[in-house]
């Protein structure tokens, strides 16, 4: 089974991310980076389905040289090969998608998993532009049936189920109260939430096996892809800092200011 | 190059010589290694940081689970050294030091289990290994399958090393190996360990050899887990040899080498044990700031007040100073220089003492709350105390410093004093010598320009630091010329002046290499992007400038005497004598 995966690269979760006073970014300086967590989880569950059916896990990425740290990351976790899409400068997600596409389109994988959305700006889009330009069938939002402590997560079971036949795959997707399970015919694009499962880490000997492993560089030109964004930002700004509460002695109270200050009810 | 290579920046500037070149410019990560660096300390942290809640039950239990054990060994910790050909990471020395920081900043028993198998439980077969039996040893060393440990400490036998009553005899092909080792890190899970045991004749000092002694050997056996102080998840348990029939194929180095094979292992290793304290240091600054913004007293958080401000301005400071020396000290390791005992020991000093004193003040800053075992302070204050006595005491060490200097200037006291007997006898040759040091003294005395009297190379911003250093250097060669003429041969007994010259020394190499550091940073970022950097090296070197000062004008004048005859009354009385009652 042949899977392509991404991994973007993104702000790390844990660094101090102020805006720049003039609003027209964020203050880069001091920033530590990582993988998208959610793209980690779907490099994971590709590793587990090669595991089980055996292929190659290929990762991609888009950005300038140093999204390589992001793909060797990928690699060390243990994925064959790389694909790196040299780019810098501003690029907005159809342009992204319509890269992914091109790679999609000339590595012909089985299935294509990705995060469901990068941390950085919460878009939520690149999956669903991909599916639906590729023609393929789509489940976003995969999640999984067992909890962390499960013995099939210990022992790294996927959660995607595949047919032995690798023409379909089972997914159950996390959506607003519930679980829902769609099965798709392969290949599909399949995006990754946060329950599907937990990364593995890279361990050294990963790290040393990586430096080997072969990164394919393609550019947007190469791909015959116009990048040009359609999508302009124009400020940014970091949201109001929040009021403080207040405490009320009783529930009446609680009502009345709902009802008379708030206004909710 | 390679004939600068043997010259030690410590042992030049004794002679009054600023050899600029060797601290110049600050050692930097090459690229290639920078990105295997940032991925391996990535790796580290989401090994490390889902036990961040364990660290503290394991602390508690006094060991580890066996499962986390076998997780390091997955994950590779045990490779960090060893060469790529064996399985292993290939790390020199910056990066493995810069790797142990990252481990140390959550646990130091994880830390010590990584260091003691890295730094010097099987540093002896990666520096004085043959082929086989590195060939024999390394794979299963890189992979954790044998865990290594490093057994010199005896009951009777501890600074003074050579005192070891663990022997070997030569029988046939074998080595016969008798007696106990005491403290051993890893020694409840190690299978290799570094033996040093005593070869020579009864009654000879120091006559000993080096052995690769594995666990499957018949006769050899671990005591107990020691209950201890801190790095109690750490493994400490004596190791037993009863009648061990060792192969002589596992003599490492040479017979009869073994005092020099175990002083290279420990200067080898001691960049393992700086990054270790650099790294608690940084989370301790870290837990400080946070715990100083949240804690409010008097309407505000306490680190709106000065003397808490204080306390943290200086862990900065010595942060910062202890992760240049040891990073230079490293360096000059990966460069290849050969003569660097003085740096590594000064850098394990200064590095351990900065610790201690960041360990004690994160726990004062945090006050009450320090004093809980529910928070972190405790635990970190009882793990960091051990590196002012492991791997060489700091009295010690402070002694070896200051003599190998005082050799140095001693041999030229000499040359000149055999010169002037010489003088009558043929008074050109005589004069020449004379002249020079004569001229030396004067220019120390006059601060007339001499050569490698001052650094070049610094950026001008830095200036009136490297003038103070400057000064501090002729301050250095007055201390040792003035101490070596006061005492003498009986120096060795002159325990108190020898100190005095450690810590000036200590001063003047940590000073040289916070200036070369925040001369990379102002040649990188500009003066602007290093201004922080910039006032780290005034506060330091301001500080250090008075504290050379201060031990100089103790040379002369102190009361060494009487502290000697006071501690002598209590060793008398075997105690306190006085009362109020």
């Amino acid at each position: 089974m042949k899977i392509l995966v991404t991994a973007k690269r993104v702000e790390d979760p844990e660094s101090k991310i102020k805006v720049k006073p003039d609003g027209t970014g964020i203050v880069l300086e001091g920033l530590k980076y990582k993988i998208n967590p959610f793209d980690e989880i779907a490099v994971e569950e590709a590793l587990r389905l090669v595991a089980k059916f055996p292929g190659e896990v290929v990762v991609a990425s888009v950005g300038g040289k140093e999204v390589q740290e992001q793909l060797r990351h990928a690699l060390a976790m243990g994925a064959t090969r790389a694909v790196w899409v040299n780019h810098t400068g501003p690029l907005d997600q159809m342009g992204i998608a319509a890269l992914l596409q091109k790679v999609a389109e000339k590595e012909k994988p089985d299935l294509v998993i990705l995060g469901k959305q990068s941390i950085d700006d919460d878009q939520n889009q690149i999956g669903q532009y991909l599916a639906e330009w590729l023609g393929w069938a789509q489940a976003t939002f995969a999640s999984k049936v067992e909890s962390f402590e499960s013995d099939a997560e210990k022992n790294k079971v996927p959660a995607l189920t595949v047919s032995a036949d690798v023409k379909t795959v089972r997914v159950v997707r996390e959506v607003d109260g519930g679980l829902a399970t769609v099965e798709c015919q392969l290949p599909a694009v399949v995006t990754a939430d946060l329950r599907l499962n937990m990364p593995r880490y890279a361990s050294l000997p990963g790290i040393m096996k990586a430096k080997s492993k072969p990164i394919e560089e393609l550019t947007p030109v190469g791909l015959g892809v116009d990048v040009t964004p359609k999508l302009t930002v124009t400020k940014m700004m970091a949201p109001p800092a929040r009021k403080a509460g207040i405490k009320v002695p009783d529930v009446a109270t609680l009502v009345q200011k709902l009802k008379t200050e708030a206004k909710v009810l | 190059m390679a004939e600068k290579k043997t010259q030690s920046f410590m042992r030049s500037l004794c002679m009054g010589e600023i050899e600029e070149d060797i601290l110049l410019p600050f050692p930097k990560v090459s690229p290639t290694d920078r990105e295997l660096l940032k991925g391996v300390l990535g790796s580290i942290d989401s090994l490390l940081k889902p036990h961040a809640k364990d660290f503290r039950a394991w602390d508690r239990a006094g060991e580890f689970p066996p499962g986390f054990v076998d997780e390091l060994r997955q994950f590779g910790l045990f490779s960090l050294v060893i060469p790529e050909s064996y399985g292993g990471m290939g790390m020199g020395s910056t990066a493995y030091s810069r790797t142990l920081q990252e481990i140390a900043r959550y646990d130091g028993s994880v830390a010590v289990t990584v260091g003691a198998h890295s730094s010097i439980g099987m540093r002896g077969l990666l520096l004085f290994g043959t082929d086989e039996q590195k060939r024999r040893f390394m794979p299963r060393l890189a992979t954790g399958e044998l865990i290594a440990a490093f057994c010199l400490t005896e009951a009777g036998a501890g600074s003074d090393a050579a005192a070891i009553k663990t022997n070997a005899v030569r029988d046939g092909d074998d080595w016969v190996l008798n007696g106990e080792k005491l403290w051993i890190t890893n020694g409840g899970m190690a299978g290799f360990f570094t033996v040093f045991a005593k070869t020579g004749a009864a009654g000879e000092r120091g006559h000993m050899t080096t052995f690769i002694v594995t666990r499957d050997l018949k006769g050899v056996s671990t005591g107990p887990h020691e209950d201890k102080l801190g790095l109690r998840a750490s493994s400490t348990t004596t190791v037993t040899f009863e009648d061990v029939r060792v192969p002589a194929a596992n003599v490492l180095g040479e017979v009869g080498k073994g005092f020099k094979v175990a002083m290279k292992i420990l200067n080898s290793g001691r960049t393992g044990l700086g990054g270790g304290c650099v790294g608690a240091m940084k989370e301790l600054i870290a837990l400080s700031a946070k715990q100083a913004k949240e804690r409010v007293q008097f309407g505000q958080p306490v680190s709106s007040f000065g003397l808490v401000k204080q306390k943290l301005g200086h862990m900065v400071v010595e942060c910062y100073a202890t992760e240049a020396a040891v990073s230079v000290v490293a360096g000059l390791i990966d460069q290849g220089y050969e003569d660097y005992q003085v740096e590594a020991a000064i850098s394990k000093v200064f590095a351990s003492e900065c610790l201690w004193r960041t360990a004690d003040e994160a726990l004062q800053i945090a006050a009450g709350n320090g004093y809980m075992c529910d928070f972190p302070y405790e635990r970190k204050l009882r793990d960091a105390r051990i590196n002012r006595i492991f791997e060489g005491t700091n009295e010690i060490l402070r002694l070896f410093i200051a003599l190998t200097a005082m050799n140095d200037v001693g041999g030229q006291l000499k040359e000149l004093a055999n010169s002037l007997q010489g003088v009558f006898n043929d008074p050109i040759k005589g004069f020449g010598v004379l002249s020079e040091y004569a001229l030396k003294r004067a220019s120390l005395a006059t601060g007339i320009k001499r050569a490698k009297g001052a650094f070049t190379k610094l950026p001008p911003s830095l200036a009136p630091q490297a003038a103070l250093f400057e000064e501090a250097t002729k301050d250095l060669a007055t201390a040792a010329d003035r101490i070596l003429r006061k005492h003498g041969k009986n120096i060795i007994g002159k325990q108190f002046a020898t100190k005095r010259l450690a810590d000036i020394m200590t001063d003047l190499f940590v000073m040289a290499c916070v200036l070369s550091r925040v001369a990379s940073s102002i040649k990188d970022k500009g003066e602007r992007g290093a201004a922080k950097e910039l006032e780290i090296a005034q506060v330091f070197s301001g500080q250090a400038r008075r504290r050379v000062k201060t031990h100089l004008s103790k040379i002369d004048d102190n009361d060494d005497e009487l502290i000697k005859s006071l501690a002598d009354h209590a060793f008398e009385r075997d105690g306190y004598a006085w009362d109020t009652l």
